[in-house]
């Protein structure tokens, strides 16, 4: 890397600055446990929208799905239009303003709160403060990997080094400024991220000579693709993978339909809804987060796909083997050989900037999760006891746990990993908020089966069928004395296609099946 | 079009734009509605 480090060094600095001003404005501001929570209810339609789309969109969208976009091709924009038309639109619309005035009549301040208490059921909010206290890490973990991989590229710092300095900043404004801290340095980072990625998007086509130009010669490359992808069903970069072959469902099933929905159901992003004070502000933010999203995921996909075309023009060989094998090591590499340094130093500000806005909500809502959740609405049953200490303590241990995960997991991981986490949401988690917010018939009964068939048959899935991950877990082998419990096509299909309609059924048929919810209930829910 | 021959991929690229747009237009238009709504 060419870029003098002096300057670098002075560049970080600056902007750490501004990032310390701004946790330390969130901790003036907060003062009681809502600010703590959810920002007093009173947040800025922008910062709403840009701390959304910057939580949303991690290191693991730009470097993780942009590297997959590399191997896989423009496949993937499939994911963006999702992201639009699913992760902003119908979730502010539709889910974000329901969400909004029932938390706030119920005084919820968490998203298992929300839904603990329009089911009347500490289980339900203990549980599922659990299943994120359990699995976030596993997300997090990621996020700190795509951050740090990109920090030991470009400053040339050990990567473990990297990954705890990144992990000791995020920590310490979001264990004192809460999530005021936590959405406006996501504000200012997701400002940074949108230049960013302009940026990057500009440069590349000008490289490469104009937009038509750019996807033509990348869809001239389809011959070049490895033997080993065209088996599995890769037809180039500019093609969807043939219909039905294994790299097809792990395109659709796993990444675009599991990423895709299951950012309805994210607890970090569903709590977002509940910081502003009207629908208006739920309307306004559409309008930034949409274009961010585009931005975002619509940029690093398109750019991924494109890198081959520049390592085949200067290096004569695709994205993936100029990464070495490892697709998360695709954009850092592209960046690095194709940006001048001038972008290079922005770039690793944006990506910074978006592992960072990331981990802090993960942070925040995995400490309130334990804490407050699961301490201190379900073990204490509702009394304050040690709550505030529980989650003082439950944020670094968490933040271990991911920091030990980005050291221990396998390469090319990123993507894989965060569709792991989005589709346990989504099955576990949809179907509940889903009924919480628009079925007054769903009962709590219903949600509680919902709840435990969505996370148990998603966690089953993986470990016994979805062969990605139950062969290097060996579950499976161990138990049956097969590496799958089913073979064939079942093997590549992606557990949230499965668990999420179950989950479904079950809370439809075990509602109708129960006592409907009082009337009294429900009006203090929907009122009248 | 767009350089791209399979359908099925630059449907997804022109959707994207779309999409975004529909995002503008949607919060461009209702910029001042709920605006009603309880405060607390």
């Amino acid at each position: 890397m060419a870029v003098s480090t002096p300057v670098l060094s002075i560049v970080v600095l600056i902007y750490l600055m501004i990032i310390f001003y701004l946790g330390w404005l969130g901790y003036k501001k907060t003062q009681q446990t809502e600010d703590y929570m959810v920002g007093g209810r009173k947040m800025h339609p922008y910062v709403l929208a840009i701390s959304y789309g910057a939580t949303f969109i991690s290191t693991s969208a730009i470097v993780g799905f942009g590297g997959a976009a590399g191997a896989l091709g423009m496949g993937l924009l499939w994911l963006a239009v999702m992201n639009i038309i699913v992760g902003i639109f119908l979730a502010f619309v539709i889910f974000g303003k329901k969400t909004r005035r029932i938390g706030l009549k119920l005084g919820a301040v968490t998203f298992p709160e929300l839904l603990g208490r329009r089911y009347q059921s500490r289980f339900i909010q203990g549980f599922s403060g659990i299943l994120i206290g359990l699995f976030m890490p596993l997300y997090a973990g990621i996020v700190l990997i795509g951050g740090a991989r990109f920090v030991e590229t470009t400053l040339n710092i050990n990567y473990d080094v990297a990954v705890l300095i990144l992990t000791v900043i995020v920590a310490a404004y979001v264990i004192t400024g809460g999530i005021i801290a936590v959405m406006y340095t996501d504000a200012l980072q997701g400002a940074l991220m949108f230049l960013g990625m302009a940026v990057l998007l500009a440069f590349t086509y000008i490289k490469l000579g104009g937009v038509v130009e750019a996807h033509q010669a990348l869809t001239n490359m389809a011959y070049l693709v490895p033997e080993s992808l065209q088996a599995g069903g890769h037809l180039g970069w500019t093609a969807m993978p043939e219909f039905g072959s294994p790299i097809w469902w792990n395109l659709v099933s796993t990444l675009v339909l599991g990423v895709g929905i299951g950012v309805l159901a994210q607890p970090q992003l569903a709590v977002r809804f509940m910081t502003v004070n009207s629908d208006k502000a739920l309307n306004r933010a559409v309008l930034v987060g949409g274009p961010f999203i585009l931005m975002m995921t619509g940029v690093a996909f398109t750019v991924g796909a494109l890198s081959n075309v520049y390592f085949f023009n200067n290096l004569d060989v695709i994205s993936i083997v100029a990464a070495g094998g490892n697709t998360d090591l695709i954009i850092p590499q592209y960046i690095n050989s194709a940006m001048p340094d001038v972008f290079v130093i922005l770039f690793m500000l944006t990506l910074l900037a978006a592992a960072m806005s990331t981990m802090s909500s993960q942070f925040h809502t995995m400490g309130t999760a334990i804490g407050h959740d699961f301490y201190r609405e379900y073990v204490k049953k509702g009394e304050l006891g040690q709550a505030i200490n529980v989650t003082k303590i439950a944020i670094p241990v968490t933040i271990l746990v991911s920091v030990v995960l980005a050291y221990i997991l396998p390469i090319s991981i990123i993507a894989t990993a965060t569709a792991i986490f989005f589709g346990l949401c989504a099955a576990s988690f949809l179907p509940m908020y889903t009924g919480a917010l628009f079925w007054k018939r769903m009962t709590r009964e219903g949600a509680i089966a919902s709840m435990l068939v969505g996370a148990f048959s998603s966690l089953f899935w993986l470990l016994f069928v979805h062969a990605k991950e139950a062969v290097p877990f060996g579950l499976s082998q161990a138990i049956f004395g097969k590496a799958t419990l089913l073979s064939g096509t079942w093997t590549v299909v992606d557990p949230i296609i499965i668990a999420t309609p179950l989950a479904f059924l079950t809370a439809i048929i075990v509602s109708l099946l129960t006592k409907p919810v009082s009337q009294e209930h429900l009006e203090k829910c929907f009122g009248k | 079009m767009l350089g791209i021959d399979d359908p099925q991929i630059w449907l997804a690229y022109v959707l994207c734009f779309l999409s975004a747009l529909g995002c503008i237009i949607y919060g461009a238009l209702k910029w001042n509605d709920g605006e009603e709504e309880e405060g607390c």
